[in-house]
């Protein structure tokens, strides 16, 4: 299984050049049956990590684009009146898509997102008192431009809470960029890709990475990182017991990817950024260098 | 900081204890002080919850006045034990009224240990201290109370408890090993006034009460022969020749009878006297004392006065004679031994005519007293009832119930009455033998009363009219732990009819006397003489070696403590942690130390980088290490390698 993961991981990283850290949390993400965020400004590949990995899953990939003026209807469908048949019928909107990329999702209002992030809590949608089950499996990744941008309703912490991970792209180093200016284009690139791990198989992933085993030394780092982000006086709000069981779930699929049946303190380290960086952020600063005090003085 | 007062709570527990700290200065305190002081705290008491009641600035400062006006009515000057406690205490009363802010409140605690620590000027009692240590405790969770942290006052309380029994070892440490200046003798001065029980130098029947039941050591004496026999342990004090009636005091003039030299006979004792420290210049003598050297000197009522008093034991040689003739009566002598405060009373002239005084010889009237004494229903108590006017006429007719002043100042008076020269002695009786060391024990509760009768060609002898009511008292020693007030008292000789009770209760009542006596010879008395030959014996010599000793013993238990705390943390470690963290110590000491939050793998990564030759080992450690703590099963057997493994390893 962990060739699979590897050569889905290699045909990533031949579309998005130098993103190596970025594409493995992604798809840890995926495996923890997490959702992502990807923050960062526009071009930078954002849209086409989410393609790429929708490609090589063999996902139903749906987009929607945010915009201000967007509805919930929009995205969940609606019920639209049938003259032959003298009723109405639900025709199903973008959301009902294994992946689903949310590009933009601070351009929205308020109302628009709250129906999106209720879809990713619930897994399922109601619409006119009848519940639609979402199809499995179902992963949202959704992108935002940095919130200081103008026209943007940034998203508030109750809602970043509901995804598992953020992480930011950033530029691409030299070397990539040359590649990026001189190779074919991308998009030609994924319509390339051929599937690495169909559903049946990410599904059946998804749940070996429950049983990856913690011990209770790794649990009580795990407890003690969570009990410094509530007493260092640094951090405005410490760890929910719900980010805890994300950090734990998060790390468990980082020990899987690396083939390990154990969790151990340097998984915890690989995805504390992504997953407790958007959940505890203190001021501006960026991911790494909020958890970094974490990472420094917390006992292994 | 914050600035507001305490809560009501805080704050009568804090007044509460202030008082509690004071409190024994009571007998020791003028009345006029003590009651400012109580006046102060009961008003601040008020102020409490009616702060509206407290002084303000012009009340507080003419309070200040009157203190000050109270002080110096005092007369006591600034310097010494008494003014020093009666200034500071008067401070501290006028402190309480200025309690507005928490650093006042802290103030105060502090004066309070202070107060508290000046009650061990006074009294130096096991259950003093104890008491001392309660309020200390006390005065420790006020503080810990004050100092936020908003502990409930039972938290902070067992706080308090342990902070102070963790203080304990190393008070115990200074308290043996902190070298003992012996007080410089100007700073006993202001404390010569100080109110000692002993013999005083007046006999007021019922003035021996109080030290009837002082169980203070007064001397020992040590024999070089057999012991006297307890009727033959008179030890002579001040002799009474001069009366009002109510009061004995010595003659005025008994300093101007000529001395006279008694014919002694028999076999002699030869003793030596070791005598706590006295505030009067008596020795008290066995009688009759024959030889003695100076500074002892015998004065006209053949009383032994020494010429150096310096508030220190001090030891004396002497030789008695149980056996003497002092010879005829100067006539002052005689003047002084036959006055009476004016004529007797119709009953008192029935009594001496009945009991034969002005018919017969004095030896048969002196024997016919005594048998009065005998057989009228006589009896011997401690907590005789209050006599009236006429003390030594309701004492004979009416209550017929005391103790030696009362038998001996009446048996003179009758004496007296008939024309026989008699007096009042006072001193000692009998005390404890100690049969090991050949010694006898004289304690306060041992003073005594008796008569000395003139006799034709005998001279003074002595008659002791208790003996003849209570022969035990001068047979066996005073049972000072079976008193309770008002009791008859009874003697050792007497027990058994008082079944296991009491015999339990005396029982009790020696180990206590054993811890007491342990306290006072090895606490209270641990002076610098003490304190050198006690040292010396484990090899200590010299303040600076008692000084480097101290510090040792401070620096070695401080690392036995962090000692036991580190091993305490380790032990709680999981034993493969515990061999891991022997590896990390091997690589630090190549400089590559591991990080506070790095993990196992990481670090075996950088140390490979380092120590490419050593990869092998280092994985292997690392793996079976990471295997142990987080592995899925574990296998308890890898414990063994990985110890062998990190043993062998050698960066």
């Amino acid at each position: 299984m962990q060739n699979a993961i590897n050569a889905l991981l290699d045909s990533a990283n031949q579309i998005l050049l130098g993103k190596q850290k970025q594409i493995r949390l992604a798809v840890c993400c995926l495996l923890a049956r997490g959702h992502l965020l990807i923050e960062d400004i526009p071009g930078v590949g954002k849209t086409t990590l989410a393609h790429t990995l929708a490609r090589l899953f063999g996902l139903e990939y749906q987009r929607i684009q945010f915009t201000s003026d967007i509805l919930p209807a929009d995205m969940i469908g609606s019920s639209v009146f049938d003259a032959k048949n003298q009723q109405f019928t639900f025709h199903p909107g973008p959301i009902f898509s294994q992946m689903v990329l949310g590009d933009e999702i601070n351009r929205a209002t308020p109302k628009a997102q709250s129906a999106l992030l209720e879809a990713m809590e619930e897994h399922q949608v109601t619409v006119d008192g009848k519940t639609y089950p979402l199809p499995e499996p179902f992963f949202v990744i959704a992108t935002q431009n940095p919130s200081h941008q103008i026209g943007t309703f940034p998203l508030p912490e109750s809602q970043l809470d509901r995804f598992l991970m953020r992480i930011e792209l950033g530029y691409p180093d030299s070397a990539a960029e040359r590649l990026l200016l001189t190779g074919r284009s991308r998009h030609s690139l994924i319509d390339d890709l051929a599937v690495a791990l169909p559903p049946a198989q990410l599904q059946r992933i998804q749940k070996e990475v429950l049983q990856v085993y913690a011990s209770n030394a790794l649990l009580d780092y795990c407890q003690a990182i969570i009990r410094f982000t509530r007493e260092s006086p640094s951090y405005p709000a410490g760890l929910s017991p719900r980010a805890g069981l994300a950090l734990l779930t998060a790390a468990k699929a980082w020990a899987y990817m690396d083939g390990r049946d154990a969790v151990i303190p340097e998984d915890i380290q690989a995805v504390l950024a992504a997953v407790a960086g958007h959940r505890i952020r203190a001021g501006h600063l960026d991911a790494a260098a909020v958890v970094a005090p974490i990472l420094s003085q917390v006992a292994v | 900081m914050k600035t507001a007062a305490p809560n009501q709570k805080l704050q009568f527990l804090l007044l509460g204890t202030v008082g509690l700290a004071v409190l024994p200065h009571y007998p020791h305190l003028p009345p006029l002080t003590f009651g400012f002081f109580a006046a102060l705290l009961g008003w601040r008491l008020l102020g409490v919850r009616h702060p509206a009641w407290l002084p303000e600035r012009r009340v507080l400062f003419l309070l200040l006045l009157l203190g000050i006006a109270l002080l110096f009515t005092e007369r006591q000057g600034i310097f010494g034990r008494d003014a020093g406690t009666n200034l500071f205490i008067t401070a501290l009363g006028l402190k309480l009224m200025e309690m507005k802010r928490e650093r006042d409140s802290c103030l105060i605690v502090y004066m309070a240990f202070v107060a508290a620590a000046t009650q061990f000027l006074y009294e130096q009692g096991i259950l003093f201290g104890a008491y001392i240590g309660l309020v200390c405790c006390l005065l420790l969770t006020l503080l810990i109370a004050m100092n936020g942290l908003q502990h409930p006052i039972a938290q902070a309380l067992k706080l308090a408890v342990i902070f102070v029994l963790q203080a304990a070892p190393l008070a115990a440490a200074m308290f043996i090993l902190f070298p003992r200046l012996d007080p410089p003798k100007w700073l006993a001065i202001g404390s010569e006034t100080r109110n000692r029980t002993g013999l005083s130098e007046m006999l007021e029947p019922g003035s021996i009460t109080n030290l009837g039941l002082s169980d203070e050591l007064v001397f020992r004496a040590r024999f070089d022969g057999p012991l006297p026999p307890p009727h033959q342990r008179y030890w002579r004090g001040p002799v009474m020749a001069a009366t009002d009636g109510k009061r004995w005091v010595q003659a005025q003039n008994f300093e101007r009878y000529p001395k006279s030299n008694p014919q002694v006979s028999g076999r002699p004792y030869r003793y030596t006297l070791l005598l706590e420290p006295q505030e009067k210049n008596w020795v008290f003598a066995l009688d009759m004392p024959a030889e003695f050297s100076p500074p002892l000197s015998r004065n006209a009522n053949f009383q032994m006065i020494t010429s150096e008093l310096h508030g220190q034991r001090a030891a004396y040689k002497l030789t008695s004679y149980p056996d003497y003739n002092t010879g005829p009566l100067s006539s002052a002598e005689y003047r002084d031994a036959i006055q009476l405060p004016g004529t007797p009373s119709a009953r008192v002239k029935e009594l001496v005519a009945r009991l034969h005084g002005y018919d017969a010889a004095p030896e048969l009237f002196i024997k016919s007293l005594l048998n009065h004494f005998r057989r009228e229903n006589f009896r011997y108590t401690l907590e005789p009832p209050k006599l009236d006017a006429n003390p030594i006429e309701s004492f004979l007719f009416d209550t017929r119930a005391g103790f030696c002043s009362h038998y001996a100042s009446a048996f003179v008076y009758l004496m007296r009455a008939a024309q026989i020269p008699a007096r009042v002695v006072t001193g000692y009786q009998g005390g404890e033998t100690n049969e090991v060391g050949n010694f006898i024990q004289v304690r306060q509760a041992d003073a005594h009363a008796w008569a000395e009768v003139w006799l034709d060609r005998r001279g003074w002898v002595r008659y002791d009219p208790t003996a003849a009511v209570a022969p035990e008292r001068i047979e066996y020693p005073l049972d000072v732990s079976r008193l309770s007030p008002g009791e008859t008292i009874y003697f050792e000789s007497a027990s058994g009819e008082f079944g296991k009770i009491v015999s339990l209760l005396k029982q009790a009542g020696l180990i206590w006397d054993t811890v007491d006596y342990g306290w006072q010879r090895w606490i209270i008395n641990y002076n610098g003489t003490h304190q050198a030959n006690f040292l010396a014996g484990f090899g200590i010599k010299g303040s600076r070696a008692m000084l480097n000793w101290l510090g040792a013993i401070l620096i070695a238990a401080t690392v036995m403590l962090s000692l036991a705390i580190l091993y305490r943390r380790r032990r709680k470690l999981d034993p493969a942690l515990r061999i891991y963290v022997r590896f990390c110590g091997k690589l630090a000491r190549k400089g590559l130390v591991k990080g506070t939050g790095e993990g196992a793998k990481d670090f075996a990564e950088r140390v490979k980088a380092a120590l490419p030759e050593h990869a092998g080992e280092v994985d292997g450690i690392t793996g079976i290490f990471m295997n142990l703590r987080y592995g899925k099963r574990p296998d308890p057997k890898d414990i063994e390698q990985l110890k062998r493994r990190v043993a062998a390893f050698k960066p």
